[in-house]
């Protein structure tokens, strides 16, 4: 029966961050957290999987010390036990940190037979923590996962590129990253929510993961985020109806857009 | 004081926000127009064990308190207040049986009550001035070992879909015309359901008046004890107001919110409405007396969990929201102007639901005697 690892991002709801109207800056004062949205397909999956043919799911993250607040939203989505490395240097990492200190900590809790996670997170969108990982961990990756059947250790995957679909197998272990349409993430019922307490977590010292310091150093650092915001031209032509259409024809020509 | 949440709390509203966003959403105008009894909706609601929130585990239920019930409650009043209103109606039911019922009555009804197995309903209102008083008030006859009701109980929720009703009769031995509380299955004999009300709002909650002609039932349906009913039934209405509450600040909430995001939008004179400052006068006055009602009915909400009295504090909330929750909505309106005014707007429709919500389960001058009681 598969073993199964989930890695999650413990990120701000962008719906409770404001764009400042004057420099575009964000304002996340109020922002709550959440379990990265494509995480949550990851979960949902390795968690549906289980339900139906046994087996286990456990989960990690890699955070600020505020990642501990996941922990039951986590273990009331399916999953068995949660793991969780909480340090400030999160609030840094590149993609190159964070996928040494999950690999670092995948060989203390290890080995699993699949190990599943979101295409990329809501916040960054890297898409890099995948592949990194299973560099690191020298095993196969099958990124834009969007079907995954597993039968014992192997895994059968459709994957969905940029004009075509391929199909593939894999004899676990293996990294997958998996895109939000391979299912609906579930949203836990009462009894879901108030097991969860119940479910064991564990916390994992970074400093026991036998890293360097330079390994947490991160090579790329972020200068800074700006909210986007689509400006109108509002051109308004007042010419007859028809005249107006075909100038408004003509400008999207124009500009490409028809 | 401590007004943060639980884990657990914090995790249920949000289990009940993605609900509403998830199934709640897409219905709620649709409900609004047909009125039909949501039962799909409501099966879903069982399947994530919504409706056995209040029920300790122990019968059968998620024993989450009542603090959790609040914030599923208002979180599904900001998707649909008539699935809400459902709910609460059928956990008041369901809570009347769990605290008051015999074991007897416990066992049967419970377990599948918050299950979702079977719907309850409570019937508490009649036509006359008060209870037991006038022609239609509903008489309960002790007869043996069995009770014979006569009579009808007046805009009853869940009518028609209920499977059992806890109803209050009076007895026609009782001088102070006291009431008594009974279990009356849906199926009885002699018992029907009048003609659905065409309500203003909350609309798919069905409302009917029950009437009842020589209505058997055995004298192991009653509800705690003889006269004992009075009591159930105060304490059940001011349970049911701080639910009522909750879901008068969520409509306030989605109103404001919606209104907000409308302003942004909506551009005069080269920039946003929201730029005005008789617009964010409007905006900041609903935001302010829906937040303050939160926080007095998260209080309550807090008082009944604890066990301690709460019915001033709950009689509080109501009165303020009696007083505010429908001039949010005006205002919510007034900023949205002609468009707010306009049926493919949400705001038309949450003006109607938060009449009822502001209205029912509690008459005008109800929470004012209470309050004025508390501090005489």
């Amino acid at each position: 029966m598969p073993k199964f690892l989930v890695l999650y991002k413990w990120t701000l709801d962008e719906q409770d961050i404001k764009v400042k109207s004057d420099d575009l800056s964000l304002d996340a004062s109020r922002a709550k957290g959440k379990i990265s949205d494509f995480d949550r397909n990851a979960i949902e999956e390795a968690a549906a999987i289980v339900e139906k043919q046994g087996g286990s799911v456990e989960a990690l993250s890699y955070g600020t010390p505020t990642v501990k607040q996941s922990l039951k939203d986590v273990l009331s989505r399916g999953v068995d036990k949660a793991y969780w490395i909480g340090d400030a240097s999160a609030e840094t990492a590149d993609a190159a940190v964070t996928a040494k200190v999950l690999a670092a900590a995948i060989r203390k809790i290890g080995p699993y037979d699949f190990i599943l996670t979101g295409e990329g997170s809501s916040d960054q969108f890297n898409q890099q923590t995948a592949p990194r990982l299973a560099a690191l961990l020298g095993l196969p990756c099958l990124s834009f996962v969007h079907k995954l059947e597993v039968d014992g250790a192997k895994a059968s995957v459709a994957r969905k590129l940029a004009d075509c679909t391929e199909l593939a197998t894999v004899t676990g272990p293996a990294v997958i990253s998996v895109l939000s349409d391979i299912n609906k993430p579930r949203i836990p019922g009462l009894k879901q929510v108030l097991g969860a307490a119940k479910k064991p977590s564990e916390e994992i010292a970074l400093g026991s993961l036998g890293l360097a310091a330079e390994d947490l150093q991160p090579k790329a650092s972020r200068r800074s985020v700006k909210g986007f915001v689509m400006t109108r031209k509002n051109v308004i032509y007042k010419d007859a109806p028809a005249d107006a259409v075909a100038k408004l024809v003509s400008s999207l020509a124009g500009e490409g857009l028809i | 004081m401590n007004f943060e949440l639980t884990e657990e709390q914090q995790l249920i509203g949000q289990s009940a926000r993605e609900f509403g966003k998830e199934f709640l959403d897409p219905i709620a105008v649709d409900l609004d127009h047909s009125g039909k009894f949501p039962k799909e909706i409501i099966e879903q609601l069982a399947s994530y064990d919504f409706l056995g929130l209040l029920v300790p585990e122990s019968q059968g239920g998620a024993g989450a308190g009542f603090v959790a019930y609040i914030q599923v409650v208002e979180a599904l009043s900001r998707s649909c207040p008539a699935v809400a209103s459902i709910l609460n109606n059928h956990a008041m039911a369901t809570h009347a049986i769990a605290t008051w019922g015999s074991d007897a009555q416990k066992a049967e009804h419970v377990a599948a009550l918050a299950k979702g197995s079977r719907l309850g309903a409570v019937a508490v209102y009649e036509n006359g001035p008060t209870p037991g008083i006038g022609p239609d008030a509903l008489v309960a006859s002790r007869q043996g070992d069995k009770y014979v009701l006569n009579g009808t109980k007046a805009f009853v929720r869940n009518a028609g879909v209920a499977d059992v009703y806890v109803v209050f009769a009076t007895l026609d031995s009782s001088e102070k015309k006291e009431q008594t509380a009974f279990l009356v299955d849906a199926r009885a004999g002699g018992l029907t359901v009048g003609p659905l009300l065409d309500t203003m709002g909350l609309k798919g909650c069905p409302v009917a008046h029950l009437l009842f002609s020589n209505v058997s039932v055995p004298a192991s349906a009653l509800l705690g004890a003889e006269n004992g009913g009075s009591a159930i039934a105060r304490t059940l209405l001011a349970v049911s107001s701080v639910a009522e509450a909750a879901q008068t600040v969520a409509i306030g909430k989605a109103a404001v919110r919606h209104a907000a995001e409308y302003a942004q939008q909506r551009v005069q004179f080269g920039k946003p409405i929201a730029v005005l400052q008789a617009i964010q006068t409007l905006l900041a006055e609903v935001a302010t007396d829906s937040q303050l009602a939160w926080l007095g009915v998260l209080r309550a909400a807090q008082l009944i969990e604890n066990g301690e009295p709460f019915e001033a504090d709950a009689a509080m909330v109501k009165a303020f929201l009696a007083r505010f929750g429908s001039k949010m909505l005006i205002d919510c309106c007034q900023v949205e102007g002609g468009f707010g005014f306009s049926e493919f707007m949400p705001l038309p429709r949450l003006f109607r639901d938060i009449a009822g919500t502001t209205l029912l389960d509690a008459p005008a001058d109800y929470p004012d005697k209470i309050i004025a009681d508390s501090i005489a």
